[in-house]
């Protein structure tokens, strides 16, 4: 027979399950990989904390730079790298938490608007001359589009980009006009044509596009050129095409849409500074025309482009599927196919102006050590290491890093030609518009250019689509849309 | 007329509805591996003929793509290892959890003087719909304002609130099965509650604390929003971490293939060996 | 008196009997001393509170807590950073409501829960039926059946994606083999691209629908089926009239389970198609995750999530009184 003794053992259970409880808690916590933080004395900090991303900005190649900024600043550099995703989400909440954790963040451009109020304008420490004791900032070095696109920002009003963004960045000039300078760039990516050198040295090839198009087979400079090119190369029985698109519903066709609206005369921003729509118009229906029949009339673009993003394109061409693509990172080629890359600058049209997406490391308004994180980020970003960190594929932002590159005969030919390129193209460059909610823009812009894109919608129609739901997407976050 | 001696089957073997079915059934199992199959054949293929049509049958499997996943090597911001031990305390800790929170409950929820039981009972399987991408946004807010970002507790309790429901039906359930004299003489004799909880129910309720551990550790193990959105790098568990293996620099099939093999098989194995509790355990509800 | 469950392998002895007795509704006195049942009656009261109460605060705090915040934050203009931050009244909720895209997500999510439950019900009965038939082959079918629901989602979301692939997916290599069509772009035509949704959620899924159901077909009492072959009835008339509703409690579960958990997809969406091709498969969960995790407009998206709970929060408890009606232990 079972017996039990009264409240005694029931108070004595109710603690052992509210201790077992609270020792579970504890215990996770206590397991729970701590966060730490950076130690400061007042002076020169033990640590600095900074946030980047992965691949997209070429972590590897500023990891690789951290024993050599221990040597010179005592300081050890600890970073924090981050997929797309996460980052973003992680530098915004720890900017709207007020943490102090991270002195210094990177910041991709479409997040810049809305960080602004967060990040630490650094016009006062260029200026400062005791500041600038650890490497020269030399911020007219800076490639003037990638500069004004990147950093250069009005606080009172994030969406407008400065007036005068061409001539080298002259701080002074930036202050004047109520703007500031908000980070230094790191990394620059722009959109860039990639061919098969081999097929287009080929003399089979070369004769064989003789005959056809009645001129010589040389790398397209003009979209009309292009797509005579691509439609030679295509033989879709030999699984073989002329080049790919990234017609997939994500930011990678906006930029597609907005490099060829460039091309087409238009405005690359899509959204001007004064919130006016720039897509809905003959220049944007004539780019998306020619994208569209891209696709669906010459058929020059392998199976599944209309759901291609970034990835799938880089194994087409890696796999030697295509002869032509347009990417924005150095290409290569799988084990088992035996070619040889090239690049150039997209083909002109009207004009040129191929989309670039870039990153600024910024330094947190709260941090406690922003002179030493100041100073790291002009180290960082200086002109011998930016040198150093291209042999790890960095996409430099300086004119001088460039010019050194490309005149460097012990540079890789192959190497050399890609940076030439990707200077190029920076210059004359496109950034994106500066709204709060791009995200949401891009991807309404991004499903008119796909639904175009399968053939599904005329450009006109797509586009239409897509003013609408624009409109109401900036309305919604709080702009004032002049009326059309 | 009667049958004979051995019992007749509703349904002879040979008829051809049986056939059909067991057709059916087969074709579907066989189809439904192809995907397991692909994964776990092209994790063993050298790069060069990964992606090589019509899919090679015969090569010689290489272990490169595991070693390169499981040191940490393959590029991805956080070291596989680290993410799959993430994986393991996230689900030992939610599962644990659930099983603390769901037993008291679910006995609290069969004593039949308790007057609000089934409306409570109602509410709590009610909160099973609440759709974790509603619940995410104040979670992310508010984890970002209390530093709780990226820590195991900022899964483990929402785990153990979204198995709750779920857990406590299915212990609800079991416990309503346990014949009510014995817990009448237990508290006649003079225990109380809690006791009758530990000594009696506890012993007869371990079949279905099972089942209830082994679904919250599958859903756990699996899940992926909220610790996409909750974690960075220290506590960032192997479904988010997986998602590294393709981007813009294209998808390397191997590694991919590796990492999904890597993350599915713990799961898979303890599916195959526990089957039977995980079934038993869905349909108690409904076992009269 | 219910019997002892059969997965209850405990052995235990049964105390002595003391005299008790039963009132109306089950409660009981005991012939005890009076200051004892005071003491008992009392903690009677507080004890179900008091077990009940870590399981509850958790609940509510992963559940109405948030609601509650939501409904707060809908009603503002509040963003991640702080812009914002007025009260806009329901200004969230006529943008969203007045919003033909949301509008359309919603009819999506719908129509994307009605078609692939649908389907995985009917597949899964279709299943069951041989799953719960033999024994020994059985085994190692229910053992294979139960796979596809153990892969983590986001995992088998990728590998369908591959598998799919134009250009070197086995899926469109072998279509070709076999003279099915090929090429087929299955990601974007939004056709094919709700076919390879469905069939992603369909494989992962009927195994959860059909185990279930075979469970509920072996308990089924053998007598009354084995009257009606004796009556003469055919298999489908016997299966129509007396194994179908027989299983109907089983069915109500995984209906229920199976609805309730098709409104959460979200992996399979955001990786295979990202919402495209356009805004075919944009379920909403897409889109409260575009505006509160990457656009950060978090009073609008609470009010885009405000929509969505209380659209399930009408058609759910629809759902569960079925479940209840049919599976309440408590009902005898």
């Amino acid at each position: 027979m079972l017996s039990f003794t009264p409240r005694a053992r029931r108070t004595r259970s109710v603690v052992c399950v509210l201790g077992a409880g609270a020792l579970l808690t504890t215990g996770l916590a206590a397991c729970t990989p701590s966060a730490g933080g950076s130690d400061t004395s007042g002076g020169k900090p033990k640590t600095l904390h900074m946030l980047y991303a992965t691949a997209e900005a070429d972590a590897a190649a500023v990891q690789s730079l951290v024993p050599a900024f221990k040597q010179k600043f005592g300081i050890d550099l600890q970073i924090d790298t981050q997929p797309y995703d996460a980052l973003q989400q992680k530098v915004f909440s720890e900017s709207a938490s007020g943490s102090s954790y991270y002195d210094i963040m990177i910041v991709d451009t479409p997040w810049a608007p809305a960080l602004v109020g967060k990040l630490e304008p650094l016009s006062k420490y260029i200026n400062n001359s005791k500041l600038n004791d650890m490497a020269k900032t030399d911020v007219a070095d800076f490639i003037p589009k990638v500069f004004y696109d990147t950093a250069v920002y009005d606080a009172k009003t994030p969406n407008r980009h400065f007036p005068q963004a061409t001539g080298a960045p002259d701080t002074g000039a930036i202050t004047k006009a109520g703007f500031d300078v908000y980070g230094l760039p790191i990394q620059a990516n722009a959109l860039v044509m990639g061919y098969r050198k081999d097929m287009f040295n080929d003399a089979k090839q070369k004769s064989g596009y003789q005959a056809a198009a009645g001129k010589p087979l040389e790398v397209p400079r003009t979209w009309d050129d292009y797509t005579k090119v691509a439609k030679y190369f295509t033989q879709p029985d030999k699984k073989l095409y002329g080049t790919t698109v990234m017609a997939g519903v994500g930011d990678w066709a906006t930029d597609d849409f907005k490099s060829l609206l460039a091309g087409w005369g238009g405005d690359g921003h899509l959204v001007g500074d004064d919130l006016s729509l720039k897509f809905d118009t003959p220049e944007g229906v004539a780019a998306l025309q020619y994208y569209q029949d891209l696709i669906n009339k010459q058929k020059v673009v392998p199976p599944g482009s209309t759901s291609a993003s970034w990835d799938e394109t880089a194994s087409l061409f890696g796999s030697g599927k295509t002869a032509m693509t347009m990417n924005y990172h150095p290409l290569t080629l799988d084990s088992g196919v035996k070619g040889e890359i090239g690049y150039a600058t997209v083909p002109q049209g009207k004009a040129m102006g191929p989309h670039f997406g870039t990153w600024m490391l910024g330094i947190n308004k709260n941090s406690v050590n922003k002179d030493w994180a100041y100073r790291a980020i002009t180290w960082l970003t200086a002109a011998e290491q930016q040198v150093t960190m291209t042999k790890k594929e960095l996409h430099p932002t300086r004119v001088s890093v460039y010019k050194q590159i490309t005149g460097n005969s012990d540079t890789d030919a192959a190497e050399r030609n890609f940076y030439q390129v990707l200077g190029d193209s920076l210059a004359v460059g496109v950034g994106r518009a500066r709204l709060t909610n791009y995200t949401e823009v891009s991807n309404a812009i991004a499903k008119a250019v796909n639904t175009a894109a399968s053939g599904s919608k005329t450009p006109q129609q797509a586009l239409d689509g897509a003013a609408t739901e624009v409109r109401r997407l900036l309305t919604e976050a709080g702009y004032k849309v002049p009326s059309s | 007329m009667s049958t004979v001696a051995a019992p007749r089957r509703a349904v002879s073997r040979r008829h051809p509805a049986s056939v059909a079915g067991r057709v059916l059934l087969w074709a579907w199992l066989l189809a439904a591996l192809v995907p397991l199959v692909f994964m776990v054949s092209t994790s063993l293929k050298p790069s060069g003929i990964a992606k090589a049509l019509p899919p090679k049958w015969l090569f010689t499997p290489t272990l490169e793509h595991y070693q390169s996943v499981l040191s940490g090597g393959a590029g991805t911001s956080v070291g596989f290892d680290r993410l799959l031990f993430n994986s393991f305390a996230v689900t030992v800790g939610s599962t644990l959890l659930t099983v603390v929170l769901a037993v008291p409950a679910a006995y609290a929820l069969s004593m039949r003087s308790f007057g609000p039981r089934r409306g409570i009972s109602s509410w709590i399987l009610s909160t099973y719909m609440f759709p974790p991408i509603v619940a995410v946004i104040p979670i992310f807010v508010f984890a970002g304002k209390l530093g709780l970002v990226d820590k195991y507790p900022v899964l483990i309790v929402p785990y153990a609130a979204f198995n709750l429901p779920i857990a406590v039906w299915i212990l609800r359930s079991s416990i309503l099965q346990i014949p009510y004299e014995i817990q009448e003489s237990a508290m006649v004799d003079g225990a109380t509650r809690f006791v009758t909880l530990r000594r009696i129910i506890l012993p007869l309720l371990v079949p279905a604390i099972a089942t209830v551990a082994i679904l919250s550790a599958i859903l756990s193990w699996n899940e992926f929003l909220f610790a996409l959105s909750l974690t960075r790098s220290a506590a960032k568990t192997s479904p988010v971490g997986i998602q590294e293996f393709t981007g813009m620099y294209g998808t390397d099939w191997g590694k991919l293939t590796a990492a999904a093999t890597v993350i599915v098989a713990p799961i898979l194995v303890m599916t195959l060996i526990l089957r039977r509790r995980i079934v038993s355990g869905l349909t108690f509800g409904a076992v009269k | 008196m219910t019997s002892t469950h059969p997965d209850a392998g405990t052995t235990h002895t049964t105390p002595t009997a003391m005299p008790s007795s039963t009132d109306a509704t089950g409660g009981r006195t005991a012939p005890a001393r009076d200051g004892r049942r005071r003491k008992g009656h009392r903690a009677g009261k507080i004890a179900p509170w008091a077990l009940l109460s870590p399981a509850m605060t958790v609940l509510l705090l992963m559940t109405v807590a948030p609601a509650i915040y939501l409904v707060w934050s809908s009603l503002r203009n509040d963003t991640l950073l702080g812009a914002g931050g007025q009260f806009v009244g329901l200004r969230n909720y006529q943008d969203a409501l007045t919003n033909p895209a949301v509008l359309k997500s919603l009819l999506i999510t719908g129509a994307f829960v009605l078609v692939a439950v649908t389907v995985e019900m009917l597949l899964g009965l279709l299943l069951a039926v041989p799953l719960a038939a033999q024994s020994r082959s059985n085994n190692l079918a229910a053992a294979l059946m139960l796979l596809p629901f153990a892969v983590t989602p986001a995992v088998s979301a990728m590998m369908f994606k591959e598998l799919l692939n134009p250009n070197y997916g086995w899926i469109d290599y072998y279509m070709g083999a076999l003279g099915l069509p090929a090429h087929v772009e299955w990601l974007s035509n939004s056709g094919t691209a709700w076919l390879a949704l469905i069939g992603l959620d369909v494989w992962q899924w009927t195994p959860f629908v059909a185990l279930i159901l075979m469970a509920g077909m072996q308990s089924l009492p053998k007598e009354p089926l084995e009257a009606a072959a004796i009556d003469g009835a055919s298999t489908w008339q016997s299966f129509r009239h007396i194994t179908l509703p027989m299983l109907a409690p089983f069915l109500a579960i995984a209906l229920t389970l199976r609805t309730i958990q098709a409104f959460k997809t979200f992996d399979a969406f955001k990786i295979l198609t990202g919402g495209g091709p356009g805004a075919s498969t944009e379920i909403i969960n897409l889109g409260i995750y575009r505006v509160a995790l990457q656009s950060f407009r978090i009073g609008a998206a609470s009010a885009l999530a405000m929509v969505l709970l209380i659209l399930l929060s009408l058609l759910v408890p629809l759902l569960l009184r079925a479940v209840g009606r049919n599976a309440d232990p408590e009902e005898a």
